[in-house]
This record gives C-alpha cells, structure tokens and sequence, in this order.
C-alpha cells in the first residue's frame, strides 16, 4: 500500500523537517515495514511550464510544427513538435535539453538533446503524458496528443518546473502489505497518521461527522444474512455530474497508486484510501426498489464488469435490488451495470461492514483480489462505516454541490464492541524486561487511542484497566500481551536493553546420536572426500524409472503431493538413489570424476492405521532418515572397492556399531548384477546396499560417459557407541617378518576363502592385487597378497620362517588347488 | 723427502677441496689414506730412511694424515651444506597438492556454528520430521482457520490428506515452529533447545525465493522470561555466525504465533547497505523473527501462560548464509552444483 506524507499531514501535524528516512525508519521500527519512499516530483524532474506563443508550419515535414515558447527563459525557444491538439497560448510541459523522457511513453528514459529535426532546430520537447510518467494521472485519448494544462492552469508562469506547477513534491511510502495483515485499522491515511501522531507526539485532527440525512424517504435496506453482514446503508444521490475530480483529488488518489474517473468514482476510492473503508456507488437506474443483502444460491451465476461469469455457492454474500436480482458480490466487486456512467444522474453509494473470513474465502475461491476486499478480509470495526458517511457526506457536499440527497436507508444487526482488559504493570515491566511506570505507559496507550485508568492497589500492585478501542477491537488487541507488543514497539524493540536470564542448570546436554551424525558427516567429508549436497524431496519420474527400473512408476510405495511442483515431480523420494542419480547427472557436465553424499529424509506411505496418540498426526508416513554415497568415475572395480573402503571405515571413524557388507539375494534394481553388496547389523538386518549403477540404469538416467557407484544406508540402524570403543594391542616383542605371496588359483576362488584359509594361522594378511593376463590360465587368476609371520618366543630363525611360510603355501594348495606362480 | 712429502699435501689438500660430492671424496680418502694410499706407503716406506730422518718425516707424514683427514670431513660438512635433493631448482609456483575436495554443505556448516554455540548455552537439539500436519503447522501455532496469515505460506499439502483437517491434513512442513509444541509436549518447561531443518514452501522461485530451504529456530521457555532477556538468542547467532558487529535494526512484526513479535533485520551484507535486488533495495535483509510465544501456542504445548513465557527466533538458514558469504541466489543450495558447494571449505 502506497502512502502519502502531504494526506497524512490533513490529519496530523508532524515536525516539518522530518526528513523522508526518519519517518520510514520509524515507522518500520513501530509498525509497519516501509519498504520504499519516493518523491513523485521525481517523475518529471527537469521538466518545466511553457508557452506556446506562435506556431508555425515545419518546412520539410507535413506531420511537424515549429512553435515557439516561451519558457521563461530570455529567449522563446524553438520547438518541434508533432502534436495534434497544439494552439497558440497553450500552457505545456517542456522537455529541455537534459531531462530525461520516454520516447512515446516506452522503453528506458532517455537524455534529450538540442538536435535538428527534419533541418530545424529543435530546443527541446512538447511533451505527451506518456512521455513524463504522468499517463495514469492525464490520460490520452490520442498517440500524438500532448499534454494540455491550459484549462486547468490558465494563468501558469512560463519556466516554473512542472513538480512545482502541479505540486507533485511529496514523500511516498511504499508499505509491505505482509507487515499489516493484523492491523486493518492501518489500510488508509488516517489509521497510518494516528501511529505517526503516536510516535511523533502529534495531534490526530477529527473526521467530519456523519449526521444522518433528516427528512429524507429511507430507502429500504435488507440484510437476510445477519452472520455476513453487520451493517449497511445506502444513500441514495440525485442530480450527481460524473465530471472529472478536482485536480488535488486526482492528484491524491494518483500519488498511491490508483487511477482518478469521474468525481464519484474518486470521492468512492478517496475516502476508502482516506479511512481504510470500502464504499461502493451504484447507477441508482440499476438497483429497483431497494438492497437485498443475502446468502448466494449453490449454482447461482453473476456476470461482471470484464463480462466473465462468476459461478457461486452459499458461501459468498450478494447484494442484491428490491426484485433480488444481483448486482455485487459483497466486498469484492460490482456486478456488469452497476458502475457510475458517463450518463449517471442518481447515484446510490454503498458503506457497508462485511464479515471477513466470507470476504476471503470468496477471493480465495474465485481468485477474485480487489483494493476492497484485501481492507474487508482484514475485519474492519462497524464504526468505520460512520467515519466513511461522514467523510463522503462532506466531500459530496462540497464537490457535488448539485447534488441531493434523496432517500437513506440503513440496516444494522450488529457492531464492534470495544474491549477492557485488565493489565497489572508489573506484568508489562517482567515480562519487557524494563522499568515501566502506570503514568507512561498509560500515555503511550492513549497517544493511540486506548483508554486507559490506573488502578493503586497498593505501592507494587498497580493495575491497569486498558479499553481497547473498536478499530482495535476486530481481533488485533484482545488479551494482556496485546498490550505488552503495543507498550514495547512503542517505546521501539531496539531501545530494549539485553539482561542476562537467570536459568537453572539440571544435567549436561549429551545427545550421543546427534554428535555421532555429525563426526559420521564430517567423516565422508573431509576424510572420505566427499561433497555434501541437498536434494529436493520431490524426485523426478525419470530418475525414479532410472532408480527403479521400469515399473517405478507403478508402485503405490509413494508418497505423493497434491499439488506438485511440476506434473513429473509428484512423488517425494522414498529413496535416495534417484536424487543422487539427478545430482549425479548435473554434475558430470562439468565434472568426469567426483563424489557426493546426502543424509536426508526419504518417506513411505503409512502402513497401518494405528489410532495416533495425542502428539501424534493420523496417517502419517514413516520417516526415515538415510545416507545416500555417489561416487563417479572411470574404473568399475576402483570406484566399488573405493566406495567398499568408504562404508568398512564408516562405523569406526563415526563412533557407531560396526556393520557388515555380504553377498544378498534381494537385488536393488539399480544395481550392476555382478557388483553390489548388502549392508547388514550385527543382528543380520539389513540396513542398507551398496553397489555400481548398472548399465540399464545408466542408459536410463542419460549417462553416457562414467561410471557411478552408489550407496545407501537406513541411519535409523545405527548404534551409537557410548564412547570410544578402540582396543589397544600390545606391540610385538619381537619383530614381525613380512612376506609377499602370488598364488594362481580358479577364478571363483575369492580373497575371502584365501582370508578364511590362512587368516587365523598369520600375525596379519594384507590383500595386494589380483591379475588376470597373458601368463596367467584361463579360467584362473592370479592373487598376490602379504603376511607378516612372528613368534613370541623370539626372533624367528631363517629355518622357521621357511617352515612357516611353506606351511601357508601347503594349506591354500590343499584347500583352495592354489599353485605358487 | 719432506719436499716430496709437502708436494704430496699441497696437491691432496687441493684435490680435496675440488671434490663435488662425497663419492669422490672417498675415492681420494682412498687414493691418499687407503691401505693402499698414497701416504701410507710412505709411512710404510718409513723403515728404511735413516733414523733421524725416520722421526723427523714419520712425525710429519702422521701429521699429514690428520691434516688429510680434517680436511676430507671439512670438505663433507661443506658439501653437505650446499647439498639439494635436486639437481635444478624447481618451480615454486607450482600449486601445492590440495588435500581432500570433500567437505560439507555450507548450511550444514552454519547449522553446526550455531548447535555448538547453543550447546554451550545448554540448548538441546531437536529435530522433527519433515512431514507434519495442519493441527502443528497452523492450529496450534494460533492461526485461526481461515486467517490470511495460513496463505502466506503456500504449502505442500500430502495428496489424498489435502482436503482433510487437523492431523489428519498432513503437508510437507512449512515452517519449524510447529516443532516447538511437540518438544514442549515430550518435555514440558523449562526448556532451552534448538531445531534446525528443511522446510517448504509451495511458490514460485527466483533468486531470493526457494521451494525448499532452512530455517533454524530456538526457543526459551521459563518462569516469566522478560523479552529483554530472549535477546541473548539474537546475539548469540549474530556474535556466532559474522563475528564482528554487524548493523541489525529490531522492529515490530506481525507472525500469528508470537505475542509480542518482532523482525530482525541486519545490513545487507551483498551491497553493504547501497541495496541490491537480495535487499529488494531496502540495504536491509529480514533474518529473523520472533518474539514470546503467544499464549495460545503455551497452552497448545500444554504449559499455562499465566506461569510461562519465552522467547522465539527463526532464522532463514539459508538467508544468513547468503549474506555470510555473499551468495546471490538462493537456489544454489538446492542445486547440488559442486562448482558451487566446493568453494565453502
């Protein structure tokens, strides 16, 4: 919402050289978010006033005039110019060299410059509306009409600026709606000047009264849905002249933000940006026999303005004529004929108090958002509806002078009770933290309009009866912390000074699963190298066919949004594959060898409906939490035994229980048939697989270069250690003899039967290579490995280490039909 | 004699001095001092001089040894000091050998500066599931139904739930807050404890707006905990996460679930304050919220307001570490793009 500081000054005298910046800042500190200020004299800046003096035909040109004018200046300037409504003694904006304009009112300002145009020289521009920003306040009929202010300034002074001229110097707040969605006392000029009154010291003047037209027919007003609708009146005008505003009208309502129509239309938004309140005018020769306020019918339709038709249900309210034929959605917008014409000659004006929550439910459901129902949804007081007549009253008066009042009706059936609530000050000083006295605070609450008495209970038992006043009273101040928030901003939250809390101290805070989450992170990080990333929950289809093969999509094991992102991007992951394997391919357009990890939260459809307990939401899904590995490069085997080494450290860098990598039936369709393992507790659980992503897989993804190799793991299965669980083992007293073995054995022999054959008779067995190549048999392979032997007894003699070592090649030979190579 | 003996020096101690490594210098050790060397021949050779002459060149042939090989370890200790283990200077401008390019998510990172820093304050982490329901994201945290304030933020509601309420109308959760009512009911107060997390919002991004982001939120609860004492959560993440003053500005904020509440602003910390399109133009940047709990949201979490109160702030991760490191587009957290990860180390 835009705000004017000259509007705000009708209604309060602020110190006249506050500067633009001390009243946004205070106002954003106190109340609402001033999200920008500007000056709309700024618009027509270098601009000045001129007069045409004499017009001459351009030499060159059939579509161009030469005119001289005088622009208070010694010297006439020569201007060429292709306006169509130009005469001599126009008063017209110019556009001296320097100023900036739009040409023809589009694109980017440009810096004008003396030029010839056609062969004549041309000082400067007759400008258009368009072309100086002010299109919305003088509207042109034609494209090559330039601005006239002849009429409206017969007697302007050549060379004054035009900001000057027209008395555009103001200051412009631009307020953050979002910041004022609690306050709909603050949706126009005067509830914006009672805070700055407050905060400024100042004196809020009075609204005119409303007196309720004597002697007049009462026009009948009927509300049949008294839950919807508090309040209405109409007053019916006759003899009204849809003529234009007067200039300062127009100009006020153009300074924030709206367009000026006629002075009925105007007189309707000014005292809605004046007051905070709605107003509607009807063409009376639309509305037979009277207003019916009512409930929609289910299916009941109502054309409007654009022509498109609306389709209602029983949740919007109508106004309605005499014959209930529907004119208006209430609060929202006027139905296709009642708006005031060029030809109006009765209008009848609507100032009426609708119920919020119907006003928004029938903007949300008909997408319908209008400068009227975002004040109505805010829940405006009934009393508001007085400050409007009276202040409609009197602009009708003064502007409409024609003008009479015909008939007034007015139906009531409910209003907006002010509230007391009752505050002890030491509430108020505790719970600010600062020393308050009853005295202060009663002023500040006052300076906004509360009414406030003190009560002396005693020297430290002051209460204080606060009276919430009725455009406070919809919902904003209802209960003693409402006052606490209006006493705090006021004296401003940064002038509160920090006290340290007094706590108590129980227990040390020890949350053992967190901290082993993190050294686990920090682990693939920095010593498995690593690059965390964040992955949205909702997966694409593809990756999700990628991951899981053809049927992904099929399966019901998702959970779904209603309203997704994207039509691909319904189903949130329900496991990390498919996200890593997205990420994977963003990557590899810059990158041919790197690796990622993620611990994020994957979600499956609830299973059972167990009946929830208190804390507990229905239905819910179940909520894991997994760690997904990707690892890209260009060798299979390298890649699978490096991401291998990466889980085995896993469990004993992190301070968790240690888990098993094994041989599994169960598949993950992602996974190369011959390269993936299962990850499994101590208890046999398997908790998570592992593997390189098959060549499908790949295919399916859109992989063509790179080999990935992937991991996850349900993090629910880990078994934080309590501490630090490493055993130490002494040193050998003797030193150990090392040994390195190449043995040729059947290619199904694995490194685990070399390890289950001789582990338990070595000091330790360390694998080296396998090599299958030209010297090595077919259908066997090659595995070079080392051992360390010792003794305890001593140093192992030549003789015994031969003895011990033929006493390994023995038993793999007998084993395993292993042969030295 | 003692002539030759005194050519045999002049020449050994050169030769020594000419020797470029210490293989050489063996080798001469060798030709001059070996069994067979040069000087020990003539020490051999002693026997048949006459005896006075024996003396006189055998005391100065022993000598000569000394002096050889007092000469070959100083020639060793110099060649040892201008030894190098390369034959050419190398190029020192060649980058060093960087260790790991792994390394953590720069809003893990700042979530980590903040849970060590409330830790030190004796604040418990709690961390709440991502899918979470109407009943905590809105009923408890006292938005009235229908209240404009639901709309605000545009959630990701759970299909076949949405059209259900209360806890059976589950969504993504678009806010932490919610979090804070189930602790509270698990552990009733006194409380102290953070809850970071993901949370999202059903919108429209661009630079400054994300589907799925990061909030962090703490929250006091005691015995009449005064406002002026919640601000050692605000400068507790301000001193934590910048380290050095950085201009904040604390206004009145309208969240329906603080009564009073507040927003923080600090200095945009891209432009410094000019205003640049992460600051709307403003030079400030809201990053956090807060205020008490309202007393709706107390009893929901089944604490009695008359006895209870706190303090809230919430933090938009992502937005402090925008402004920590200068980042421009908030949809680079999500983006899992390593150009961008890998330069918070």
């Amino acid at each position: 919402m835009k705000v004017s500081l000259n509007w705000i000054r009708e209604y309060v005298d602020l110190p006249e050289d506050l500067s633009s910046e001390k009243l946004a800042y205070e106002l954003t500190m106190r109340t609402v978010e001033v999200e920008d200020v500007t000056n709309p004299a700024d618009l027509v800046h270098g601009i000045v006033v001129g007069r045409i003096l004499k017009i001459l035909p351009h030499p060159n040109a059939e579509k161009l005039h030469v005119c001289h004018v005088d622009c208070g200046l010694d010297k006439t300037k020569q201007i060429v110019c292709g306006g169509i409504n130009l005469y001599d003694g126009q008063v017209v904006a110019v556009a001296p060299p320097g100023a900036e304009v739009m040409w023809h009112g589009e694109g980017e300002p440009v810096v004008l410059k003396a030029t010839k145009l056609r062969g004549v020289l041309s000082e400067g521009m007759i400008c258009s509306s368009s072309e100086i920003n002010l299109e919305d306040l003088f509207p042109m009929t034609e494209e090559a009409e330039i601005l006239d202010l002849t009429s409206l300034f017969p007697d302007a002074k050549p060379g004054v600026t035009l900001a000057e001229l027209l008395e555009l110097d103001d200051v412009i707040l631009e307020i953050d709606n979002k910041s004022m969605t609690n306050r709909p006392d603050l949706w126009g000029h005067y509830g914006i000047a009672r805070e700055l009154a407050a905060i400024f010291d100042g004196k809020l003047r009075p609204l005119p009264e409303f007196t309720p037209p004597e002697d007049v027919p009462a026009y009948p007003v009927e509300i049949l849905d008294p839950d919807r609708c508090d309040r209405y009146d109409a007053t019916l005008f006759e003899g009204v002249m849809p003529e234009k505003a007067p200039f300062w009208m127009q100009r006020a309502i153009w300074s924030v933000g709206m367009r000026p129509h006629n002075v009925l239309v105007d007189i309707t938004n000014y005292v809605m940006l004046a007051l905070g309140q709605p107003l509607h005018g009807f063409d009376q020769d639309h509305v037979e026999d009277g207003i019916r306020v009512r409930t929609a019918h289910q299916d009941e339709t109502l054309e409007l303005l654009d022509e498109s038709v609306l389709h209602l249900s029983e949740n919007d309210l109508l106004i309605c004529d005499g014959h209930d034929k529907p004119i208006g959605l209430a609060g929202v917008m006027g139905g296709a004929r009642d708006s005031i014409l060029p030809e109006t000659t009765n209008m009848l004006l609507e100032i009426a108090h609708f119920d919020a929550q119907t006003i928004r439910k029938t903007v949300m459901r008909h997408h319908l958002r209008t400068e009227a129902s975002n004040r109505f949804e805010k829940a405006i007081d009934t009393q508001r509806c007085d400050q409007a007549l009276g202040l409609a009253q009197y602009l009708m008066a003064t502007l409409q002078p024609g003008a009479r009042i015909a008939a007034y009706g007015s139906a009531r059936t409910g209003q907006t009770e002010t509230l007391t609530v009752d505050v002890p000050l030491e509430f108020l000083c505790v719970r600010s933290g600062s020393d308050l006295s009853a005295e202060d605070v009663r002023d500040t609450l006052e300076s906004l309009g509360f009414e406030v008495k003190i009560h002396h209970r005693s020297s430290d038992d002051i209460k204080l009866q606060v009276t919430v006043p009725t455009w406070r009273a919809t919902g904003d101040v209802s209960m003693r912390d409402d006052i606490l928030e209006e006493v705090c901003r006021m004296i401003g939250y940064h002038h509160i000074k920090y006290q340290p809390p007094v706590i108590t101290l129980n227990e040390p805070v020890r949350q053992l699963r967190l901290d082993r989450l993190r050294a686990m992170k920090e682990y693939l990080a920095f010593r498995a190298d690593l690059q965390e990333i964040f992955t949205y929950p909702w997966v694409s289809d593809t990756f999700l066919k990628a991951a899981g093969g053809d049927d992904a999509l099929i399966s019901e094991s998702y959970v779904k949004l209603a309203t997704p992102p994207a039509p691909d991007r319904s189903r949130l992951r329900h496991s990390l594959i498919p996200v890593l394997l997205e990420a994977v391919v963003n990557n590899l357009r810059y990158y041919d060898s790197f690796g990622l990890f993620n611990t994020e939260t994957v979600f499956l459809p609830c299973k059972d409906d167990k009946s929830s307990s208190a804390s507990q939401d229905n239905g819910m899904p179940e909520q894991r939490k997994h760690l997904g590995i990707a690892l890209v490069g260009d060798d299979a085997v390298a890649l699978f035994l490096k991401l291998k080494g990466i889980l085995e450290d896993l469990p004993r860098f992190s301070g968790v229980e240690p888990f098993r990598l094994i041989e599994d039936k169960e598949q993950p369709p992602w996974a190369d048939r011959h390269a993936w393992m299962a990850i499994t507790d101590l208890n046999d659980n398997v908790m998570g697989t592992m593997g390189l992503l098959a060549p499908k897989a790949l295919s399916l993804a859109g992989i063509k270069q790179g080999i990935v190799a992937l991991a996850e793991l349900n993090l629910d299965y880990l078994v934080p250690l309590p501490s630090r669980e490493n055993q130490f083992k002494a040193l050998p007293y003797f030193p150990l003899v090392e040994q390195d073995l190449s043995m040729v054995v059947d290619r199904e022999v694995t490194w685990g039967d070399i390890e289950e054959a001789i582990g338990k008779s070595v000091r330790k067995l360390e694998f080296i290579e396998e090599y299958h190549g030209a010297q090595v048999p077919d259908g066997k392979k090659s595995l070079m490995f080392r051992f360390w032997l010792g003794s305890d007894e001593g140093t192992m003699t030549p003789d015994q280490i031969e003895k011990a070592r033929s006493r390994v090649i023995k038993k793999l030979t007998y084993t395993l039909g292993a042969k030295m190579r | 004699m003692k002539e030759q003996l005194e050519a045999l020096q002049t020449q050994a101690l050169s030769d020594f001095s000419l020797a470029t490594d210490a293989q050489k210098l063996e080798v001469l050790r060798q030709h001059y001092l070996g069994r067979k060397g040069t000087l020990t021949q003539i020490l051999k050779g002693l026997g048949s001089l006459p005896h006075d002459e024996r003396r006189t060149i055998g005391a100065l042939a022993n000598q000569m040894k000394e002096t050889f090989s007092d000469a070959i370890e100083e020639r060793k200790r110099e060649l040892l000091d201008q030894a190098s283990l390369l034959q050419h200077p190398m190029d020192l401008t060649i980058p060093g050998k960087g260790i790991t390019k792994g390394g953590l998510h720069p809003t893990t990172q700042m979530c980590y500066d903040l849970n060590d820093a409330f830790r030190s304050l004796n604040f418990d982490i709690y961390n709440e599931d991502e899918i979470s329901s109407e009943h905590y994201a809105f009923d408890v945290l006292n938005f009235p139904p229908g209240h404009p304030a639901r709309e605000t933020m545009d959630t990701y509601w759970i299909s076949g739930t949405e059209n259900l309420s209360g806890k059976e109308r589950l969504c993504l959760r678009p806010h932490l807050t919610g979090a804070s009512v189930r602790y509270l009911q698990q552990h009733g107060a006194p409380a102290r404890f953070v809850y970071p997390g993901p949370v999202f919002r059903n919108e429209n991004t661009d630079a400054q707006h994300e589907r799925a982001f990061y909030q962090y939120e703490a929250l006091i609860v005691d015995r009449d905990f005064s406002f002026s004492s919640g601000l050692l959560l605000v400068e507790t993440i301000l001193e934590c996460v910048f380290g050095r003053d950085i201009p904040v500005r604390m206004r009145t904020g309208f969240f329906p679930f603080v009564e009073p509440g507040f927003e923080i602003d600090m200095r945009c910390q891209i432009c410094d304050g000019k205003g640049c399109p992460a600051c709307h133009g403003t030079g400030w940047v809201e990053v956090m919220p807060g205020g008490s709990p309202h007393p709706n949201v107390l009893r929901a979490a089944g604490l009695d307001p008359d006895i209870w109160s706190g303090f809230y702030i919430n933090i938009g991760l992502d937005r402090l570490v925008m402004m920590r490191y200068g980042v421009n587009d908030v949809r680079l957290f999500h983006s899992a793009d390593l150009r961008f990860l890998e330069q918070f180390k």
